[in-house]
């Protein structure tokens, strides 16, 4: 199984408890197809550089899954059913080298410094 | 008076990314690829920008992955 990063947005109208829900509709199958969820970052509201279905912001879901190739289909047909996702990208998450995890940690400082919304990363096992 | 081309001071362009040593680019990092697309929204080619070959092909991925989340625009409506 290969692993993948799935960024969803959702309407900002959504309050946090469906948003929990959206995001169990997303995990589940993963789970249930064998795969694995590795990590969930929220983003947060944050403002679009365009507007989508009318909308100014969007609520920003991040997640890192392993899945069956087969899966993503799936879940790619399921976004674009749910009128609550404005947007969904899926892609292949970059092969993890050493240098690539020190420039990501180096970002992530930078970003935060400025102060920006996403959340702190889990501890990778690397560190 | 100088001729065109001795007046005006030169500098070599050179990949900043290859300076800082980059070793991917994130298409979540959107403030780091503002830094390679005009106001108007578009890629700064890299005859402007000096960027080199691998990089530029990195930020173009990026930038237009970007895009698909609004991260970035596809254009800017003040323009439109």
């Amino acid at each position: 199984m290969k692993l993948y990063e799935t960024t969803i947005i959702y309407d900002p109208g959504l309050e946090e408890a469906r948003i929990n829900e959206e995001l169990d509709r997303v995990t589940g199958p993963i789970a249930q197809a064998g795969g694995e969820v590795v990590e969930v970052q929220r983003w947060g509201k944050k403002k679009l550089a365009y507007n989508i279905k009318k909308r100014r912001d969007g609520t920003y879901i991040h997640v890192k899954h392993k899945s069956p190739a087969t899966l993503i289909g799936e879940m790619d047909r399921r976004f674009r059913l749910n009128e609550s996702v404005l947007r969904h990208l899926t892609v292949l998450a970059p092969k993890e080298s050493p240098r690539a995890a020190e420039d990501a940690a180096k970002a992530e400082t930078a970003a935060r410094t400025e102060g920006d919304l996403r959340p702190e990363p889990a501890p990778t096992a690397a560190e | 008076m100088a001729r065109d081309g001795e007046s005006r001071s030169y500098r070599r362009k050179f990949c900043k990314l290859c300076f800082d040593k980059v070793d991917r680019i994130d298409y979540k990092d959107d403030r780091r690829l503002s830094r390679f697309i005009t106001d108007r929204g578009k890629i700064v080619p890299r005859r402007i920008s000096g960027t080199c070959a691998r990089h530029q092909a990195q930020i173009t991925e990026a930038v237009k992955r970007a895009r698909i989340l609004a991260l970035l625009p596809f254009t800017s409506d003040q323009y439109r």
